[in-house]
């Protein structure tokens, strides 16, 4: 691990832990915790993108490869935008600077995440990604939410224990947590696939995949918004390249024989996904199981993991995701706090009242749908070519049919916020500096759209990876 | 930089128009009439510029050159002459709409509607061409949803969805096309020998896409909701370039690129054609609703495109294109007359209107040339453009097609019959005192005479048009010897 990229963490990590503190000292306002944070975060963000430079440290735990860096610095500012709505949505709560040192420790914990390559420390980030959130969901929003909270706690349990009891069992037959060391020394064998399924259930878990994705849309929608954007968008992406390491660096003698049983999981979670978001009334929901049919999306590309384009379709989609899903569900929580919009009969008319927030929830909304330009599009593209490429024409149809039906509510939607007369007369929580928190929503969506046609830095950094785990 | 400016112009303007909007009010029109001259104006210097013969004025902006995703824009005849389509649309359309509700959003739409539909005829690259190709959905879908009339939520979603369900099978057959030959440069592409059971997959998925945007029998359904439910102006940009799309898609990316597979499926193409003639035909003949009938007709004059595309010869290729020409000032003409009725009267039925000729003459009179012209008669585009598709075809297929000019027959039956019960005949009483039932203003006017005049001009002297693209037409037909 490049020693900047792990001061990049350090310093999130800190910046989160001492926030509390310094609030208790000093009583900061949200203006105030906002800029703290911020330069957490712009020097943390300097700090990934210079760590292709520099020292190597505890290269047996952590990688810092091209992969690691570009989503290092999506995902960074990915959270960098949740946090400022957050502070933007809840400004008068109290806990609100605990709530942003949780957020950012669990970023701390995806950046890690993303660069292990070994499976302790793969352990360790995907916990430290994952304590900060279960008590970010109980964040007392509302009744719900303590069921959310439980919900997630247990499942996050399951989880971890079902992938620790798959790491133990390699650990028993091999002797090594390193990827590097396991590649060679695996062998084909059934417990190496009981192993494989364990850990794999594991990520299945925290990417929402078919048969573990119960939890998913109840506690997306049970919690604060805020924290759903971090739980969807950035903890999600995070797992994405997780199980990738996983997938390509570890277990690649195995995985090539669970081809046919990933491209029907991923099947069945597009079409389970994009079959229960068109039957829900309230937008959280409809986001909520939207982002398990993209869990279905990827899952797609790992299902093709015999050609090097799968590589690509992970990593884009990856890249897409962050970015389409936090911004969507922060559109959601701007919405949510200043006009009560929960249900599709509340975004009635909301295009007329708030033309930019409502332009700017349209283009995630159609990043999602897969509509060009935006990064949503040419992922699927990545994501559907690598398909056809592995032999699996079916799949990439079946993956497009569904893309084409989830259209149906995307455009519902837009079709809610734009076609239809306003049912919500006055908003709820009417403030003045209400443009300024369009800027990072903005933000968000000129990358994305950038994204969406300069494919060089994504494509770039997944040929160097695609290489390095020999294709 | 001109096709790139073509294509970027209206897209950087367009906030302008909205943001202007609260400035005045008639900023975003005059905004987006501007930006039609503009294009008027590239289009004039590029067939001036044009050297008569292949892809000219290419411009290549790098972007990924291991995928070939490139952006690669070119023009030759055909990409020309529907530039010119766009360009004298976004005149019209733009002078039609000109007292229209909410101008900023309205003008907003048709001009980042303007930049992709430049973009979709003047691409070589097929991943390009489908981006420019899918994004014209959106501001479509608005403009049907906000502007339209009673049941246009209903006919944007249905718009929406059901062409955004065939890009799919399109974007499926460019991934497969991609895969097997690891481009999507139409240049390449060209010199690149397919598999013929993969060319076989490839065409069929792209017909689909591409069968859907034209519309051809049975993938139609959507068609006549939208034209019905758009505002009339936007009716004109379906009809006259969206549609357009579809048969450009067609002839570009498919009969051009796999002249052997073309061949294959040329009897499924004719076949499809005349079926979607008579349907189209029959179903206008029964319509009521006079835009809807419109509509049908529309859908009948796409069908006699693909005939003359499903010929396969420089013949029939060169009239299809006409064709395409021909319907889009044909047609654009009829459905703004109809919406023009609809707005007088208050009624879109056939059977509640009569005598219209006796109050409004000026608008009747178009009305008249204007389906006389769809019927095909002589000195109107019409006209050469039926009768040089019916000949391509009887010379491909033989007698079989001795059916076609019955649905000619049928065509004119139904515009007749439409004509004596709503124009002529003895005035009803409502309309005799009715306050709405004037003459459009001058400024209504002009986009109409500008539709009649063009497709005089180009039925008179089709050389005009003819020339541009048939030394284009006759080098591919060598391909398909």
């Amino acid at each position: 691990m490049n020693i900047n990229y792990l001061a990049a963490t350090m310093v999130l990590a800190l910046t989160g832990a001492f926030l509390p503190v310094i609030n208790r000292l000093f009583r900061i306002s949200g203006i105030q915790g906002a800029l703290i944070s911020s330069i957490g975060y712009v020097v943390s963000l300097f700090l990934v993108l210079i760590s292709d430079k520099g020292k190597h440290v505890l290269e047996v735990f952590y990688t810092t490869d091209p992969v690691s860096i570009l989503l290092g610095a999506l995902i960074l500012i990915a959270s960098w935008m949740v946090m400022l709505v957050i502070y933007w949505i809840t400004e008068k709560d109290k806990f609100v600077n605990e709530l942003i040192s949780a957020l950012m420790i669990s970023t701390a914990g995806a950046l890690l995440l993303i660069s292990a390559n070994n499976f302790v420390s793969l352990a360790i980030a995907m916990e430290l990604m994952t304590m900060p959130t279960y008590l970010m969901v109980l964040f007392a929003f509302d009744d719900k939410s303590f069921e959310a909270g439980v919900k997630y706690f247990f499942n996050g349990a399951l989880a971890v224990g079902f992938m620790l009891f798959g790491i133990s069992l390699l650990y028993g037959m091999t002797g090594s947590f390193e990827f590097s060391a396991l590649v060679k020394n695996l062998f084909i064998d059934p417990l190496v696939a009981l192993a494989a399924v364990f850990i794999f259930a594991g990520f299945g878990f925290k990417i929402t995949a078919f048969p573990f994705h119960f939890w998913g849309p109840d506690v997306y929608d049970g919690t604060c918004p805020g924290v759903a954007a971090l739980l969807t968008g950035i903890s999600k992406s995070a797992a994405f390249i997780g199980l990738m390491r996983v997938v390509y660096e570890a277990i690649p003698v195995i995985a090539g024989h669970f081809t046919l049983i990933l491209a029907i999981i991923a099947a069945l979670t597009m079409t389970v996904g994009n079959l229960l978001a068109l039957a829900q009334r309230r937008v959280s929901r409809i986001l909520a199981y939207s982002s398990v049919a993209h869990a279905g999306y990827t899952l797609v590309a790992f299902a093709a993991l015999s050609v090097p384009l799968s590589v690509t379709g992970i990593i884009y989609h990856s890249v897409a995701y962050v970015f389409m899903k936090t911004a969507a569900f922060l559109c959601f929580a701007v919405f949510l706090f200043v006009w009560g919009a929960r249900t599709m009969d509340d975004y009635k008319g909301l295009g007329r009242r708030e033309p930019l927030l409502a332009a700017l929830f349209l283009i995630f909304l159609l990043s999602l749908a897969g509509v060009p330009p935006m990064a949503g599009f040419i992922s699927k593209v990545f994501v559907f070519t690598a398909a056809v490429d592995a032999g699996m024409t079916w799949l990439a149809l079946v993956g497009l049919l569904n893309s084409a039906f989830s259209v149906a509510y995307y455009i519902w939607i837009a079709k809610q916020m734009y076609l239809e007369e306003p049912t919500l007369e006055k908003p709820i929580n009417d403030s003045p500096n209400k443009n300024w928190i369009l800027l990072p929503l903005a933000v968000m969506a000129i990358l994305l759209i950038v994204f969406g046609i300069w494919v060089n830095p994504v494509v770039d950094a997944s040929a160097v990876y695609a290489a390095k785990v020999g294709f | 930089m001109v096709l790139l400016s073509m294509i970027l112009l209206p897209v950087l303007v367009a906030p302008f128009a909205w943001i202007g909007e609260k400035v005045n009010r008639d900023i975003p029109k005059y905004l987006s009439l501007a930006v039609g001259v503009f294009l008027a104006f590239c289009t004039a210097y590029l067939i001036a510029k044009y050297p008569g013969n292949g892809f000219a004025f290419h411009e290549f902006y790098q972007i990924y050159p291991p995928f070939d995703f490139n952006l690669h824009l070119a023009a030759d005849g055909i990409s020309l002459v529907l530039l010119g389509i766009v360009a004298f649309l976004a005149i019209t359309v733009t002078l039609s709409s000109w007292h229209v509700e909410r101008p900023g959003a309205y003008f907003f739409l048709i001009l980042i509607f303007l930049g992709p539909m430049v973009g979709v005829f003047v691409s070589l690259n097929l991943l390009w061409f489908f981006i420019f190709w899918e994004f014209t959905l959106v501001p479509m879908f608005f403009h049907i949803g906000i502007w339209g009339a009673e049941n246009r939520i209903y006919a944007a979603m249905k718009f929406f969805i059901y062409t955004h369900l065939a890009s799919v099978f399109l974007l499926l057959g460019i991934i497969v096309l991609y895969l097997s030959t690891h481009t999507f440069e139409f240049e390449k592409l060209l010199n690149i020998h397919l598999d013929p059971s993969v060319a076989k997959l490839v065409w069929i998925l792209m017909f689909i896409g591409f069968a859907v945007k034209m519309p051809v029998v049975p993938f139609h359904t959507w068609l006549p909701d939208a034209h019905v439910q758009a505002p009339s102006p936007i009716s004109v940009f379906l009809a006259g370039l969206l549609l357009k799309m579809g048969a450009y898609g067609l002839l570009r990316w498919e009969i051009f690129l796999f002249p052997q597979t073309s061949k294959f499926f040329a009897p499924l193409m004719a076949f499809i054609a005349v079926l979607t003639i008579f349907y189209a035909g029959f179903r206008a003949l029964a319509e009521d609703h006079i835009k809807r009938m419109v509509a049908y007709s529309s859908i009948n004059h796409m069908g006699f495109v693909l005939l003359g595309l499903s010929a396969l010869t420089a013949a029939g290729i060169s009239a299809a294109v006409y064709e395409m020409v021909g319907h889009a000032l044909v047609i654009s003409l009829l459905f703004m007359i109809a919406g023009y009725i609809h707005h007088k009267t208050h009624t879109w039925y056939i059977s509640e209107l009569g005598g219209l000729m006796k109050k409004i003459p000026g608008l009747m009179t178009m009305f008249v040339i204007g389906v006389l012209a769809a019927v095909g008669l002589p000195g109107t585009a019409g006209f050469v453009g039926e009768l040089s598709v019916m000949l391509a075809a009887f010379d491909y297929y033989g007698w079989v097609m001795v059916i076609v000019p019955l649905a000619s027959a049928l065509g004119a039956g139904f515009f007749m019959w439409m004509l004596q019960r709503a124009v002529f005949g003895p005035l009803r009483e409502e309309f005799k005192n009715l306050k709405s039932l004037t003459e459009l203003p001058l400024i209504e006017n002009i986009p109409l005479a500008l539709y009649i005049g063009a497709f005089i001009l180009v039925g008179v002297i089709p050389a005009v048009v003819f020339n541009l693209y048939n030394p284009v037409v006759n080098a591919f037909s060598q391909l398909f010897q």
